[in-house]
């Protein structure tokens, strides 16, 4: 199986800092994998590197085959790579329904028809309000997004990220500071965008939430991939209990 | 042309005037992240007070203590009475306060009954003679200024690095609600943060008053925006980056303007190294950062 | 007949505050669309009205085609010194533009090619189709250019990339991550306010017959946005009311003529204090009330 995402060697210094160090990683299509890892482990380094935010300083990540390891972000956006933000970041003084139809507009972006069309046409509105919907914010659409509790706004960045119509998924933490009832919900929506065909990588801090979710795992401590395999594979892994039972902050 | 040794001296004298103007600038935005254009008023204040009070009683001394009072003071105010109540507002409402409120003062200053638009001499004699030496000649005035330059900094540096309120300032300039959290008194940082910077640009007005043998409603003005590449060339909020910054620019402006003959005058040097800095090294030349 | 009635002077107060009102509503897209706050507005004001009057003075060239290239020199210029916006945010974007600002009138200033701080004189009034356009005929021409730069500034909010501008506004990195080209798009943002400005730039010129390099400085840049913030940054009435209310009142208000700028610093302050998003602004106290009203 020919991989969707394949990082090649991905290494970033910040001074003398490796981040991360030599990761190699394979994702295919469909897959669901987890990103585990103690603190500082450079999984959100990763994100970053492959989202663009970040350039690698040795290393290659491919897409399909093509190379795009320090495209700009709006290029990897427009290439079907959505993310959410670890923190956070809606457009606060927009609405929910315009936060939404921001990502939605990306085809536009690229040419002078940004300027030449409307963007709250019927048309766009009725399929961002699916979206809306299917990330339960559609009673919200006119709220101020930066009015909405944290819950929602987590929501929100999943939203955002489906209105770019990714096939790879970049999730960092959505379920940090959720009740339970909205991570059953949220555990629902991962599985079934999943089975619409959207890959999906998950950084999560919250192991059983990981574990319960996701087919394959991959474990990062200090910039490097330390295991991979199934749930139980990687549960009994001796290494990574090691590279855990040195911090408290796992779930 | 003059000697080395002779520009090297005016240079530095003038580093030291853009110094004394800077570090105020440069310690409020460090701990408030505030851009106070109105740094500039509290500087022709200074100006205008020193300059009033030697008409009154012809001593030089107790003018700039004076003049270095009322700007001390002028600047908790305007912290007190203005900047506070913003504090966690957009970044832009302070801006356009300050902006107001330097508008506001030098619109005032130059009404008849204060400055006027008119030039006022400020002729001291300061009862010393220059000093001269095979290099270079300093006149007496330019020896208060360095000799001021160096007490005053010499001054700041010890409250910044050896008392407890100066280590309250530095942990405040690097995470304000920690310091916070952990007992310091902010308001306190922050007000003796105005008050010191406030009172070193009124006596920079002075000196500079007494420099050129001028004082006027708008003297702020260049000042004003010469300090600001200062903070930026030395980082913003660094104290030490500032000064060597505000030597950098006034030696860089007096030694091109004598060797080179620059076409734009010389007050653009500091526009374009700040355009340069800002495109190329934001966070400053001089800065640890 | 307007001046009939109202005389020469309302006009002259009519046609600046159009003016300006042109200028409020270019920094709107540039600061309050895009979220780029510029303190160095007045530098493209400066570009349009020297390029117009270089092209009529020197050139001879006819009015309206001077016009045109005063705003495409002004467009292309400001899309240039947009670049710093690439590297810096706020607090720094706020500075570069200060210092842009200077080094633009300082080049007025300092260069023969114009004119020096002589600035340029004798720039005749536009002759359209062979009428002289003064008085209140330029007024007409003013207004026409204010109501065009008023449904620019409507059409753009309601495209994509007004759209892109607001997001740009709100948080830049999430504006990447959802497809817009922040770059590109911070300088569109450039582009077209500093065309509009340039405009107005040539119909200051061609209205006042000469200027000088100290009439498009800093303390002018500090004008415009404080009537933008004034009236509520952000809001197309906004831009309108701060050029109209702080531009005519002065003329009007001997006392306050001779105090202007005092009372304009204090506007300011206390502006911010207690309004800060404006007299009219989204949120003002004026436009909630509004509202209410309307919904009665």
């Amino acid at each position: 199986m020919k991989g969707l995402l394949i990082t090649e060697k991905l290494t970033k210094y910040f001074g003398g800092l490796k981040a991360v160090d030599g990761v190699n990683i394979e994702v295919g299509e469909g897959e669901l994998v987890g990103l585990i890892g103690p603190n500082g482990a450079g999984k959100t380094t990763l994100f970053n590197l492959i989202s663009g935010f970040l350039k690698p300083t040795i290393g290659r990540i491919l897409f399909r085959g093509q190379e795009i390891q320090g495209l700009p972000p709006h290029r990897i956006a427009a290439l079907g790579i959505g993310r959410t933000f670890q923190i956070p970041k809606p457009f606060a003084d927009l609405s929910v329904l315009d936060n939404v139809l921001v990502a939605y507009g990306h085809p536009f972006y690229h040419s002078i028809k940004a300027f030449n069309s409307r963007y709250r046409m019927p048309k766009f509105v009725a399929i961002v309000e699916e979206i809306l919907e299917k990330t339960g914010l559609l009673p919200y659409a006119n709220a101020r997004a930066g009015d909405l509790p944290i819950g929602l706004k987590r929501q929100l960045e999943i939203a955002r990220a489906l209105a770019l119509n990714p096939s790879l998924l970049l999730l960092d933490e959505p379920a940090t500071g959720l009740v339970y009832e909205e991570m059953l919900q949220l555990l629902g929506l991962i599985r079934s965008l999943n089975a619409e065909g959207i890959t999906i990588i998950l950084v999560e801090h919250n192991m059983p939430f990981a574990m319960k979710l996701c087919e394959r795992i991959i474990v990062m401590a200090h910039g490097q991939v330390i295991a991979e395999g199934t749930p139980e594979e990687v549960r009994r892994n001796p290494k990574v209990i090691e590279a855990y039972l040195g911090h408290k902050d796992y779930a | 042309m003059a000697s080395f040794g002779q520009l090297l001296a005016n240079g530095i004298v003038l580093g030291c005037i853009y110094i004394f103007i800077a570090i105020g600038l440069t310690m409020v935005y460090g701990i408030l992240k505030i851009l106070h254009v109105a740094h500039a008023a509290i500087y022709t204040i200074g100006a205008a007070v020193g300059l009033a009070i030697f008409q009154l009683c012809n001593n030089f001394w107790l003018a700039l203590f004076l003049a270095m009072l009322v700007s001390g003071v002028a600047g908790m105010l305007v912290y007190q009475g203005v900047y506070r109540r913003v504090l966690n507002a957009p970044r832009i409402v302070p801006l356009i306060i300050s902006i107001g409120l330097f508008t506001l003062v030098q619109d005032l200053l130059q009404k008849d009954w204060l400055l006027g638009p008119y030039m006022h001499a400020f002729n001291v004699n300061l009862n010393f003679a220059d000093v001269k030496t095979s290099m270079f000649r300093l006149t007496s005035v330019e020896v208060v200024i360095l000799t001021l330059a160096i007490i005053f900094l010499a001054a700041v540096y010890i409250i910044l690095t050896k008392t407890r309120i100066g280590l309250a300032w530095r942990a405040s300039a690097q995470d304000t609600e920690m310091a916070a959290a952990l007992g310091v008194n902010i308001n306190w940082v922050i007000a003796l943060n105005f008050l010191l910077g406030s009172a070193l640009a009124g006596a920079a007005g002075v000196l500079v008053g007494v420099y050129y043998n001028n004082v006027y409603a708008t003297m702020g003005n260049v000042p004003s925006y010469k300090a600001f590449v200062v903070i930026v060339l030395g980082g913003m909020g660094n104290v030490t980056g500032t000064i060597v910054a505000g030597l950098f620019l006034a030696l860089a402006e007096t030694f091109l303007v004598a060797t080179v003959g620059f076409v734009l005058p010389r007050d653009a040097i500091a526009f374009l190294l700040l355009i340069l800095v800002l495109m190329f090294r934001p966070r400053g030349l001089f800065s640890r950062g | 007949m307007i001046e009939a009635i109202f005389g020469q002077y309302t006009i002259s107060v009519l046609i600046f505050s159009g003016i300006w009102a042109v200028l409020t509503l270019s920094l709107n897209i540039l600061t309050g669309y895009a979220g780029q706050v510029s303190l160095g507005h007045a530098a493209f004001f400066g570009i349009g009205a020297y390029t117009s009057a270089l092209l009529t003075t020197r050139y001879g060239w006819h009015f309206l085609p001077a016009f045109i290239g005063a705003m495409l020199i002004t467009a292309v210029v400001g899309g240039f010194l947009g670049l710093p916006s690439l590297r810096v945010r706020h607090d720094f974007l706020v500075l570069a533009t200060m210092g842009i600002n200077f080094v633009v009138v300082g080049v007025f200033k300092y260069t023969e090619f114009f004119g020096g701080s002589m600035g340029i004189i004798n720039i005749r009034k536009p002759v359209l189709f062979g009428i002289v356009l003064s008085g209140e005929k330029f007024l007409v021409l003013v207004l026409a250019y204010l109501a065009f730069t008023v449904w620019l500034s409507y059409y753009i909010a309601r495209t994509w990339a007004g759209l892109a501008f607001n997001a740009i506004r709100a948080d830049e990195e999430a504006a990447e991550a959802m497809g817009v080209s922040v770059p590109r798009f911070k300088i569109y943002a450039f582009i077209i306010s500093s065309a509009l400005a340039g405009g107005a730039g040539s119909l200051y010129a061609h209205f006042l017959g000469s200027i000088f390099p100290d009439h498009f400085a800093f303390a002018e840049s500090i004008a415009i946005l404080s009537m933008l913030v004034f009236g509520g940054l952000g809001t197309i009435r906004g831009a309108l009311l701060g050029a109209m209310v702080l531009k005519a009142l002065p003329e009007y208000l001997r006392i306050v003529g001779d105090y202007r700028y005092t009372i304009y610093g204090g506007i300011l302050v206390l502006m911010m204090l207690f309004q800060p998003m404006g007299i009219i602004g989204d949120g003002s106290w004026l436009w909630k009330k509004w509202q209410e009203w309307r919904k009665k």
